[in-house]
């Protein structure tokens, strides 16, 4: 047949889909518009098979056009396990292809739906030329997608500043540990600091002195400053008087901002490094600071020096920042919500102490409690206020009297603050100024009691957040004592664990089948998904069902999901997953706030998959294949009939 | 032989072309599964809607195969009308008048359609306009007509919702569109540019393939089940 120019061309409709999906996106013109014209186009009505699993041969490519299928595998009993929900731009019998078996699926249509198909051959010559498809096909093999969602989130997402390029998470102190001078902790003092003038070094290593590898502390300018010269101390003395020790150390392949974050929790600026069990340097706060603009360790010691509760109002603001600097750099959302709840934690510390010295010592000891997702370490940017006072329990009338007045006093003031600082109020008033919420050990008891022995449904949905809470500030040991009375009774009432469960599985809200993605069907954020409510909190509510049964005192969702996998009451398989789905959700979360803050907008939760790449949209819908399996497995635990 | 194909000459007999096409479907079987038919979607562009004066400017067409659309089958050439004055001013299409002035003329063009067609089954959204033009230039060309039988699309659409909504109690069937834009929309498949012919066969391919797999599900699997269940139309144009 003669065939005239544009007869050979592929229709547009055939080239501009492939335009629109991934890894087609890459190929050239020339090459799409053979593939193209390789393609037949199929339909197929909601609810017909595709595959049967060990059965169907597999003979083409399926690229979803229109419409959408479920991934599912029978047993032999005929019991179903969703596997996958796929959608527009989604593809079917890639990895069979790949592999060359037959289909490992059941596929069925949810959705009238229209299918390109792609010729098996065609598509494996593909995977052979082009290596973008070898890649992006097996990402099965996982940690690489993730790595490239991550990538993409940092670099689409949050656009990037002038002399931002920083290396928190790029170097690993092995790079920065200066190798130091050692000396036998036997050397005197003035030993030690001849070496330090010869050699110009501030620091040095001290080891036993018939142990050259086994280092035992550490001596700095300082120490010369304070404990000999001022002290008038004998420095014919070995240096063992005024070393400190023992030396924490670090692995030399640890990331800088993992160092910090401990130099941060510890309160210790020299660590040493230690390669292949020999301590080979040391790091200071001051080197890491050296690769770090916007450090969240100058906000730190900033709070730390703050003498004016007015002048925590202002450092509270600058919180969003340094976040964004973790963002840009790498950080993932584990690290950043841990960051941003260490610098929380500080505001409130040394406004609680300034608050102290203002109203004087208080009549018994307390400790202030944080509750839902600051009891989880989970907040992002702009996070209600959830917080509580717990204070031991008074000898007599007259104690308690000066007790109440001096909480509420106490509670208000320090609640004001906080919302000078940014942290708005709780709508629900769930705040160390309700009186409620103010209450000795024995009170907060006997809430947890009458919460867990006569669980009301009801009331029990707006009790779950207290059953996150942690010492923010003051007696830990007071939040110690009711933790672990609330694990005494947990374990033993199953009938409250019973109603936990059932409540997480009844607020599973209808979700529809929207574009390759499950959003809300209707109400005020129509076609918009709540990354907090359906995307998090289901995460949340497993693991704080499985930690109460099981008696587990973390509250930091990844802790207990790490403490079931290391009790073993979760598999690994699922624990992997559910880690990596919890936290790509996170990550997508803060940055959509991240960026509403950089809009000028107030932050929420409500994200249009219109504006996610193909990439972060799969992504975001693995992990609802995951809350499927949590949920089932929480159904299994605690079964209605 | 340019003689014969003469307008007029009274001794003018089909060409060999149209003869070896109406042997296709001289033993026409309604009567087999759908699958294993072939079909082509097609449609026309026109410099406007007179269905004396006006003329064909582009056809496109793809092939339907084991109920599947062939993107390797496609068709699609403008033609060179002879009235080039009067199109100008008609175009709602796509199409410039610099590419219908470099096109081949219908004579080129209808010849090569007639051999993408054969022995398929001729299907269009409202065919019958697009078979007035098309046999108003095979009689030019080629002294007769096609002998395609042909579906068609708004008359599936027609058969589908009076199956779907019963009779036609409580809807006032002027009040539903059968514009293939609108069906498109309303069946929720995927819209391609409207006014290209390629674009639009491949639009009315799609709304074909939903009504035959939509209906299949209701038991029918053969031609004339489709005929019959949807009462869409004559076999004949």
């Amino acid at each position: 047949m003669n065939q005239s120019d544009v007869h050979v061309v592929a229709p547009e409709m055939a080239l501009s889909f492939f335009r629109g999906i991934m890894p087609f996106n890459s190929l050239d013109d020339a090459t799409l518009n053979h593939l193209a014209r390789h393609c037949r186009v199929d339909f197929y009505p909601k609810g017909t098979r595709l595959f049967t699993a060990d059965k169907t041969e597999i003979t083409h490519l399926y690229l979803i056009q229109r419409g959408g299928v479920k991934a599912f595998i029978e047993d032999d009993h005929g019991e179903i396990t969703l596997k996958d929900f796929r959608g527009e731009g989604a593809y079917i019998g890639a990895l069979g292809i790949i592999r060359g078996t037959l289909a490992s699926l059941n596929i069925e249509t949810v959705e009238d739906t229209f299918c390109f198909l792609l010729p098996r051959e065609i598509f494996l010559k593909l995977v052979q030329e082009e290596p973008s498809f070898a890649h992006y096909y097996l990402k099965s093999f996982s940690e690489k997608i993730v790595k490239t969602a991550y990538k993409e989130l940092r670099h689409h997402k949050v656009s990037k500043r002038s002399g931002d390029d920083l290396y928190l998470f790029s170097v690993k102190v092995g790079e920065l540990v200066k190798t130091m001078l050692k000396l036998p902790s036997s050397s005197s003092i003035q030993e030690a600091a001849t070496i330090m003038a010869k050699y110009r070094v501030g620091s040095l290593l001290i080891h036993e002195p018939a142990d050259e590898d086994n280092v035992v502390g550490i001596i700095t300018d300082r120490d010369f400053r304070g404990k000999v010269v001022a002290a008038g101390l004998d420095y014919t003395l070995p240096v063992a008087e005024i070393m400190s020790g023992p030396v924490k150390s670090v692995l030399s392949q640890a990331l800088c901002f993992d160092v910090l974050l401990k130099m941060m929790t510890t309160g210790i600026h020299h660590l040493a490094v230690e390669r292949g069990g020999r301590i080979i340097g040391v790091v200071t706060s001051h080197d890491i600071m050296l690769l770090q603009g916007h450090s969240p360790y100058y906000l730190f010691k900033e709070i730390r020096g703050e003498q004016q509760i007015r002048g925590l109002y202002v450092l509270a603001q600058k919180i969003p920042e340094v976040i964004r600097g973790l963002i840009t750099e790498g950080a993932k959302a584990g690290n950043i919500t841990q960051m941003i709840a260490i610098l929380n934690d500080h505001i409130l510390e040394r406004m609680l102490i300034l608050l102290e010295k203002q109203m004087g010592p208080p009549p018994l000891p307390y400790c202030w409690l944080l509750m839902g997702s600051e009891g989880r370490r989970e907040q992002t940017f702009k996070t209600d206020q959830d917080n509580a006072i717990l204070y031991a329990d008074s000898e007599n009338e007259e104690e308690k009297t000066a007790a109440e007045s001096y909480f509420k006093e106490f509670a208000d003031k320090a609640i004001n603050h906080l919302v000078n600082c940014g942290y708005p109020l709780c709508p629900g008033e769930i705040m160390a100024n309700n009186p409620k919420w103010c209450q000795p050990l024995s009170v907060w008891k006997s809430y947890f009691t009458t919460w867990i022995s006569v669980p009301d449904p009801a009331e029990l949905l707006h009790a779950t957040i207290f059953f996150d809470f942690r010492a923010g500030y003051g007696d830990s040991s007071l939040a110690l004592e009711l933790r672990k009375h609330l694990n005494n009774e947990a374990r033993r009432k199953d009938i409250f664990l019973f109603h936990l469960a059932r409540q997480c599985l009844s607020i599973r809200i209808p979700l529809s089948f929207f574009k390759n993605f499950i959003v809300e069907k209707d109400g005020e954020h129509k076609h918009h998904l709540d990354i907090k409510r359906q995307g998090l909190t289901p995460f949340v509510n497993f693991a704080r069902v499985l930690a109460l049964k099981h008696g587990i005192s973390e509250t930091n969702t990844l802790a207990r999901f790490k403490a079931l996998l290391d009790g073993e009451y979760i598999n690994p398989e699922l624990w992997s997953s559910a880690n990596e789905a919890y936290e790509l959700q996170m990550q997508q979360r803060l940055i959509h706030q991240l960026r509403q803050i950089e809009e000028g907008t107030l932050p929420d939760n409500h994200i249009n998959p219109e504006y996610l790449s193909d990439l972060e949209r799969r992504m975001l819908k693995d992990a609802f294949i995951v809350i499927e399996r949590l949920s089932s497995v929480l159904d299994k635990m605690y079964p209605t009939a | 032989m340019l003689n014969l194909l003469k307008p007029g000459s009274w001794f003018s007999r089909p060409d060999p072309l149209l003869q070896k096409n109406k042997e296709c479907f001289i033993s026409f079987d309604q009567g087999r599964p759908l699958a294993e038919y072939s079909f082509v979607v097609c449609d026309t562009e026109l410099t406007g809607l007179n269905w004396k004066k006006d003329e064909l400017i582009s056809i496109g067409a793809v092939m339907i195969k084991d109920l599947q659309i062939d993107l390797a089958s496609t068709f699609h050439h403008f033609v060179r009308p002879q009235h080039m004055e009067a199109t100008k001013a008609t175009l709602v299409h796509r199409i410039t008048p610099e590419q219908l002035e470099r096109a081949e003329p219908i004579e080129a063009v209808l010849p090569r359609f007639i051999e993408f067609i054969e022995g398929s089954l001729l299907v269009g959204h409202h065919l019958i306009l697009d078979m007035h033009f098309l046999n108003k230039a095979a009689k030019k060309v080629l002294g007769g007509t096609l002998s395609n039988p042909g579906i068609d699309t708004m008359r599936m659409a027609q058969g589908y919702k009076r199956v779907l909504l019963g009779h036609y109690h409580e809807h006032n069937p002027r009040e539903i569109s059968y514009g293939l834009d609108d069906l498109g929309r309303e069946y929720n498949l995927p819209v391609f540019k409207p006014h290209d012919a390629l674009e639009d066969a491949l639009q009315t391919a799609y709304l074909f393939l939903y009504f035959v797999k939509k209906f299949r599900k209701g038991g029918l699997v053969t031609l004339k089940d489709i005929y019959q269940a949807g009462r869409v139309g004559s076999l004949r144009y």
